[in-house]
């Protein structure tokens, strides 16, 4: 049928909304039998500036849109080899996440028929005659509704993509967790331990290490933040953790280290608390340093309680090294005795009505324990109970470390290669020439090389005011060739380092030697430090007989002489030999 | 509305927090501070009578927020905490870095 108001064109003044000035590209195809119908629509939908395609079918309309891009389709009903229910059922079913809006056109009135357009998947009807200003507003309507449309499968494709990203990260982040965490070192028979992937995700580790000389250290750690976040701390913490503890540092040293790493590193806000135990089964004793982490419990073979390890610090990476503090709490160990370690997620846990498993619970379950080798399994299952079918949100730690001098300390036979730093009998030499001397400092370099000895790096305040003064007192009396006594007065004093700054840069011979040389005893060792240097020396027999008035010897020397058990110049006084006696 | 800000007569910035206290607070938590013109200047009191739980993401906004208040300088007072929250700021030792009461 021929539309009524056909009698156009006239201006197109009265498209109310008009699409936006992409309009002109949009493509509408125009499915009608009769020719007559198609070539108004056509003239009218190019004036419009649309693109115009054309079938003569349902069949037609169906190829048409499997290769192009339409925007929107007008479909009659009644046509010959397939009506526009069948082609429009067919196009909505092959469409996929895309939308196109079908519109039909159609002679028909009765209600039903009607009804079966938006049935087969149509989106709008209007009946024929129609007016060309409506059929234009609704047109505009539908392309308004598959702009909407596209605009959020964009954001939903985006979302998608997002998540996948995330999803991808946490698989990441899962990866680097296990690795971190190498469970076989807890797969040791005195360790009983609860750590879900939930937990892993949330940011706890859990880590063990042999001692050299036999024991364990544990950490317990919980970081902020979760996934990758987390697991970008954890990294540093778990090599610090693993290969201090393999050279035989105390944990007072590892958790110092571990502060000092991630307050550099992380940024404010992302921090870990831990718990760092050592269990000693040489000396019988328990050492735990604990920063956030709820209270460890010490419970013996005859169901007591023996003490709690309450949280005393702050966590890692709070506090700058300077102000952090390391002491730590020491309890006698007997055989028997065991250790438990847990994260806040185990009194934190909620049942089904969002109520706390709590400390009271946790005290009534080591209080209802009638075997204390079935204490972990108690804790664990008391847990389990508790939460009931809350389980997917499963983010306890637990662990249990039993002491057992013979157990713990097995380990280290499978270990043979941590006995390695051991204090054993060696020397080493340097030989500081001038570029050394002008602009380096050698000393961070030099203690590093004697920090190497296990046992010797409690003493580094020490070792290094015996290196840097000795360095200095070579640099300047020997090598520059400076007088002390210059810095008597404060003119002088100023004048002094002005003087040392010259020759300094002006400085192109000379040397520093130094000779390390050490030998291990019982418990500990004997490094004696040797300095000699290119300077004309001095007169050692007038400067032992000046060294009563104190007007020769710097504080420096005297403060050596204080730290050493040997202290000798060689007979020109261009060398000198001290002797520093330590013990583990 | 789970965070509230005003600033009173003496200058000082009150936060006060009710619900839970943790991540899904951030932004809200970022907003409230950023837009003091002189931040370590002021000074701050969070107010936690309306908070019933806490994590450890909140423990770490407000070291955000010391840092940006001056560090060591900084004038935080944590108040109206229950004894739950009050438990956290004892485990990780925070009461030497804020007053908390």
């Amino acid at each position: 049928m021929l539309p009524e108001e056909n009698n156009i064109p006239e201006p197109d003044v009265e498209s109310v909304n008009p699409v936006p000035a992409v309009a002109r590209e949009l493509k509408i195809l125009v499915v009608d039998d009769e020719v007559t119908n198609r070539m108004v629509l056509n003239a009218m939908l190019k004036r419009d500036g649309f693109t115009v395609l054309m079938a003569e079918n349902g069949k037609e309309a169906i190829e048409v849109f499997e290769k192009e891009e339409l925007d929107l389709v007008l479909m009659d009903v009644m046509m010959p080899v397939m009506d526009g229910y069948e082609a429009t059922r067919i196009i909505k079913s092959s469409i996929g996440n895309r939308f196109v809006p079908i519109f039909f056109l159609t002679a028909m009135t009765d209600e039903k028929a009607l009804a079966k357009c938006i049935e087969s998947g149509g989106d709008d009807f209007l009946t024929k005659p129609f007016s060309r200003t409506i059929l234009r507003s609704k047109i505009d309507a539908l392309l308004r509704v598959k702009t909407v449309y596209t605009k959020l499968q964009e954001q939903h494709d985006e979302l998608v993509y997002h998540q996948k990203h995330i999803e991808h990260e946490h698989e990441i982040a899962e990866r680097i967790f296990s690795k971190i965490i190498r469970t076989d070192a807890l797969n040791v028979s005195n360790i009983k331990f609860l750590l879900s992937p939930v937990a892993l995700f949330n940011g706890d580790i859990l880590l063990v290490a042999p001692k050299p000389k036999g024991g364990q250290h544990i950490m317990l750690g919980d970081f902020t933040g979760h996934g990758l976040s987390a697991a970008i701390g954890a990294m540093p913490v778990a090599e610090i953790f693993y290969s201090m503890t393999e050279k035989g540092y105390s944990i007072q040293d590892i958790a110092s280290e571990i502060n000092t790493k991630l307050n550099k590193t992380l940024p404010t806000g992302l921090f870990c608390a831990a718990c760092i135990v050592d269990v000693d089964t040489k000396h019988n004793k328990f050492t735990v340093w604990n920063g956030g982490v709820p209270s460890a419990i010490l419970y013996s073979e005859d169901k007591r309680i023996k003490n709690v390890f309450k949280s005393t610090h702050l966590p890692f990476g709070v506090v700058s090294s300077r102000e952090f503090k390391n002491d730590v709490q020491i309890v006698e160990a007997e055989k028997g005795d065991r250790i438990y370690l847990y994260s806040d997620g185990l009194i934190e846990a909620t049942d089904s009505q969002g109520v706390m498993y709590g400390e009271d619970r946790l005290d009534l379950c080591f209080a209802n324990n009638t075997d204390a080798n079935n204490m972990f399994d108690e804790l664990t299952s008391s847990q389990n109970e508790f939460r009931g079918d809350q389980l997917q949100e499963d983010d306890t730690t637990i662990i249990e470390v039993l002491f057992d001098a013979e157990e713990s300390g097995k380990d280290k036979d499978s270990k043979e290669t941590s006995d390695i730093k051991a204090p054993c009998k060696w020397d080493v030499s340097f030989e500081l020439g001038p570029e050394i001397l002008r602009g380096m400092d050698p000393l961070p370099a030099i203690l590093h090389v004697l920090l190497e000895i296990q046992g010797l790096y409690s003493h580094r305040g020490r070792l290094y005011t015996i290196l840097a003064e000795l360095y200095s007192n070579a640099l300047e009396h020997g090598v520059l060739g400076m007088d002390s006594k210059l810095k008597m007065s404060p003119e002088g004093f100023a004048e002094y380092y002005e003087i040392r700054e010259q020759r300094l840069t002006d400085l192109n011979e000379g040397f520093i030697r130094i000779n390390l040389h050490h030998e291990p005893a019982d418990d500990g060792g004997k490094l004696t430090i040797e300095y000699q240097d290119s300077g004309k020396g001095f007169d050692v027999n007038s400067y032992h007989a000046e060294t009563d008035n104190n007007i020769f010897s710097g504080r420096g020397i005297a403060l050596v002489k204080s730290l050493c058990t040997e202290f000798n110049y060689n007979e020109s006084g261009n060398g000198i030999q001290v002797v520093y006696l330590w013990e583990s | 509305m789970p965070l509230n800000t005003n600033v009173d007569g003496n200058g000082t910035i009150n936060i006060d927090i009710s619900g839970r206290f943790d991540f899904n607070l951030y932004q809200d938590f970022r907003d409230a501070y950023k837009q003091v013109d002189n931040p370590a200047a002021a000074s701050y009191n969070i107010n936690m009578s309306g908070a019933d739980y806490m994590d450890s993401s909140a423990l770490g906004m407000l070291l955000l927020l010391r840092e940006r208040a001056g560090g060591d300088k900084a004038n935080i007072s944590i108040t109206g905490c229950n004894s739950e929250i009050k438990k956290i700021f004892s485990i990780s030792n925070f009461e030497r870095l804020f007053n908390i009461s």
